[in-house]
């Protein structure tokens, strides 16, 4: 059974003066995996620049438009039509015993192959005081105790815009206990790590037809490297295993590998820039 | 025997328990120098300081110039130089270049594999904090592959001779060494200023560094390109290193050029030139990995080409050094040379490492808190010299300081012993004499596809400061042309 979606993707960017010399680098295409599968994309921008599709420093794809006459404004629109697979959860516990699960955890194997997923990070960073905020049960299974720190992550937290930005620290998010997604990924991410437990932050688009938290703009989540299982996904903004309505589009150690838009702008004055993105469903 | 009855050397001072580069233990000139020594020692001290003087006027005359930076007036300085050059004889030569070209190969087998399997942290040779925990090392490098698995072309290898009279290594300079430039003017001013004297040796030539390095670079060429077209990338005139980086280009005949001079269109990259875009396939980039790309490294960074990583992702491009090369050049990863040589090349190293003690390891800790007054104690996890403790200068009661640290922390620390630089003699303007004055070696390796290149001489820097141990441009050393012997 397959779902197909439509994403829709805007920004606008305005600019106070001329802006003579600009590089933009999108990560806002989804991937090919074995739940999903990109069947059309377009793009366009409104002053019409040629854009390239490439890929950046960790092989996702991406989208570089580099305008080569001066503009205030730039408008861009990306549209890409996608075949999901339906999900179905695969909560049965692992057939390991927890202390096999903790050796392969502890094998120094383990540890440098997913080295990457298992480093602190200054997004995933907890001070000493907080490193006891949640502890595992470890008369519990990995993947047990991944569901509960998953409740505590979206219980610890409350979802509410505006309250810290695309630079919060995991200090300031644990301070005011409010946040969006990326905060919620985080604070998850730091906590699995810290249980030796490899976890990626991964971006992506939210299908919102079921009342989900998310936003209007791309959302996070995390993956989590669970033995004899593989990579697991959690939303701990809507306490949920991912499922159909996640659409990935890549991911990293935090936010900053996975920043849907990085620009190089050479402007003067202040600059605006807004969002939009519509994840549109029909089922087949 | 020559004895020391030579004008120019009559104040010569010896400190015995300096190991000399020219006196032997019995104040005897070595060999080699035994010719040099004769043909300087017909000449008076004035002629030395006239020509002196005019190598210097020609440095500045051909613009090799650094900056320092800080300075209350920006002032153009000419790196002190010193008419008076190292001599290397072939015997010891042998040893310095085969000890760089398997130190550089060693490297090069290690960041393929830290940026593949990871086998020597698996076999627990090397502990994995060294890399998860270094700011040099990239994620975005692992499992790509550098045009023909090179990943150090140029490698700056600084060695010293100890008062045992063996050479060892202190530091390996793998991103983006420095000073080569330096050994080719030191060989063209001494070679003007003293023909007479260089032509009585049989001196391997300098000169042909930059052709040997295009050689070299075009052997690792992006895969489908027949005559690579090859750039020097400079942060700009601003650079402390820029007449080196002009200087480099202009001898291998090749476009220098700054960031705003390249572009990259469907990953590939263009330089920019009136006749419109040209392609590049090769660049020896002499700009920080965090500024090459701002859309994948330092966002803010104006010096380099913004997609210039995909474009190296993707194989249309050649970078030297690879990006990431600086994580095996960190202090912590010099301890593990000697078993990085072993694990990889199945060799013993030629040239020393200082021994380092871990005094993570009980018996080594032992070791240390039994020697500490004849040891340099330095924490693993700090840069730029804090926090490093000399043993021979502490007081007693720093000593049992020092102990009470070492044993409450050992992880923190290792320890090595206090090496000693060889003396050379140098001219000192102020005292108008020749003194011995400190001396280091910088070696410059070039590694290309199945070929390698060590430069037939190297950066000698002199600590202008007496019994000063920084011989660095920037605190105040100065240089010597180093000869290199085809034969005694």
């Amino acid at each position: 059974m397959y779902l197909e979606y439509t994403i829709n993707y805007c920004t606008n960017n305005t600019y106070e003066s001329l802006v003579k010399s600009a590089f933009w680098q999108f990560l806002i295409q989804p991937e090919t995996n074995e739940t999903q599968e990109l069947i059309a994309v377009e793009f366009k921008n409104s002053l019409n620049i040629p854009h390239e599709f490439s890929i950046n420093g960790y092989g996702f794809n991406s989208i570089r438009v580099t305008p080569k006459k001066a503009f205030k404004e730039i408008h861009f629109y990306a549209s890409f039509t996608l075949k999901k697979k339906e999900i179905a959860l695969d909560l049965i516990e692992s057939k390991l015993t927890i202390e096999r699960e903790m050796n392969i955890l502890n094998s120094l194997y383990f540890k440098v192959d997913f080295e990457s997923f298992l480093k602190t990070t200054s997004y995933t960073q907890l001070q000493n005081n907080d490193r006891n905020l949640y502890l595992f049960d470890w008369s519990l299974s990995v993947l047990k105790n991944l569901q509960n720190l998953n409740s505590w992550v979206f219980n610890y937290i409350k979802f509410k815009a505006n309250t810290t930005t695309v630079n919060s620290t995991l200090d300031e998010v644990i301070t005011i206990k409010h946040g969006v997604c990326q905060d919620f990924t985080h604070l998850f991410c730091a906590i699995a790590r810290l249980n030796k437990i490899p976890a990626r932050y991964v971006s992506g688009y939210l299908h919102q037809g079921n009342g989900y938290f998310g936003d209007s703009q791309m959302h996070a989540w995390a993956e989590t490297y669970v033995p004899s299982k593989g990579w697991v996904g959690f939303d701990p903004t809507n306490n949920l295993f991912t499922n159909s309505n996640h659409i990935k589009v890549c991911h990293g150690k935090d936010y900053k590998d996975c920043a849907p838009l990085k620009g190089v702008v050479f402007a003067l004055g202040k600059n605006k820039t807004s969002h939009t993105v519509q994840v549109l469903s029909q089922q087949q | 025997m020559t004895n020391i009855e030579n004008k120019i050397f009559s104040s010569y001072q010896k400190d015995a328990a300096l190991y000399d580069e020219i006196f032997d233990s019995e104040g005897q000139v070595k060999e080699v120098y035994q010719k040099l020594f004769s043909l300087y020692g017909e000449h008076s001290i004035e002629d030395y300081v006239n020509l002196n003087s005019k190598a210097k006027a020609s440095f500045f005359n051909q613009g090799i110039t650094f900056q320092v930076y800080g300075d209350k007036e920006t002032k153009e300085k000419i790196f002190p130089f010193d008419l008076f050059p190292r001599i290397i004889d072939p015997v010891e030569w042998d040893i310095i270049e085969k000890g760089s070209i398997q130190r550089s190969k060693a490297l090069n087998l290690f960041l393929w594999d830290i940026y593949h399997d990871k086998n020597i942290i698996k076999d627990g040779i090397v502990p994995m904090e060294l890399i998860s925990s270094s700011d040099n090392y990239l994620d975005q490098m692992k499992g790509l592959d550098p045009p023909e698995g090179i990943y150090n072309h140029i490698s700056g290898i600084d060695i010293i001779k100890h008062n045992d009279g063996k050479y060892y290594v202190l530091e390996d300079n793998i991103r983006c060494p420095s000073g080569v430039s330096y050994v080719i003017c030191n060989r063209t001013a001494l070679k003007r200023a003293l023909f007479g004297v260089f032509n009585h040796y049989q001196t391997y030539s300098v000169t042909n560094y930059a052709e040997n390095l295009l050689d070299l670079l075009e052997t690792v060429k992006p895969h489908g390109v027949d005559i690579p077209n090859t750039v020097v990338l400079t942060p700009g005139m601003y650079n402390s290193a820029f007449y080196e980086h002009s200087y480099l280009a202009k001898t291998m005949g090749v476009e220098l050029v700054e960031g705003r001079d390249l572009f990259v269109e469907n990953d590939f990259v263009y330089m920019k030139t009136i006749k419109g875009p040209e392609k590049v396939d090769i660049i020896y980039r002499r700009v920080d990995d965090q500024f090459i790309d701002p859309l994948e490294f330092n966002a803010d960074s104006v010096l380099g080409v913004p997609g210039l990583f995909s474009a190296y992702k993707k194989g249309n491009v050649t970078l030297a050094n690879a990006p990431g090369t600086g994580v095996a050049d960190d202090k912590a990863i010099y301890t593990y040379m000697p078993e990085i040589i072993k694990y990889y090349l199945k060799e013993e190293p030629i040239l020393n490492n200082v021994h380092t003690y871990h005094c993570s390891r009980p018996d080594e800790l032992k070791y240390v808190l039994d020697h500490v007054h004849e040891l340099v104690i330095k924490p693993v996890d700090e840069a730029g010299g804090y926090g490093i403790l000399i043993g021979n200068k502490l007081s007693k009661k720093e000593i049992e300081l020092a102990k009470e640290q070492l044993k409450a922390n050992p992880r923190k620390y290792v320890a090595q012993p206090i090496m000693s630089l060889s003396v050379h003699p140098t001219y000192i303007d102020e005292t108008e004499e020749f003194e011995q004055r400190h001396v280091d070696l910088r070696i410059f390796t070039v590694l290309g596809k199945d070929k390698e290149f060590v430069l037939k001489g190297g950066l000698t820097r002199v600590a202008l400061q007496k019994g000063n141990l920084i011989v660095n441009s920037s605190q105040g050393g100065g240089s010597k042309d180093t000869w290199v012997l085809k034969s005694i």
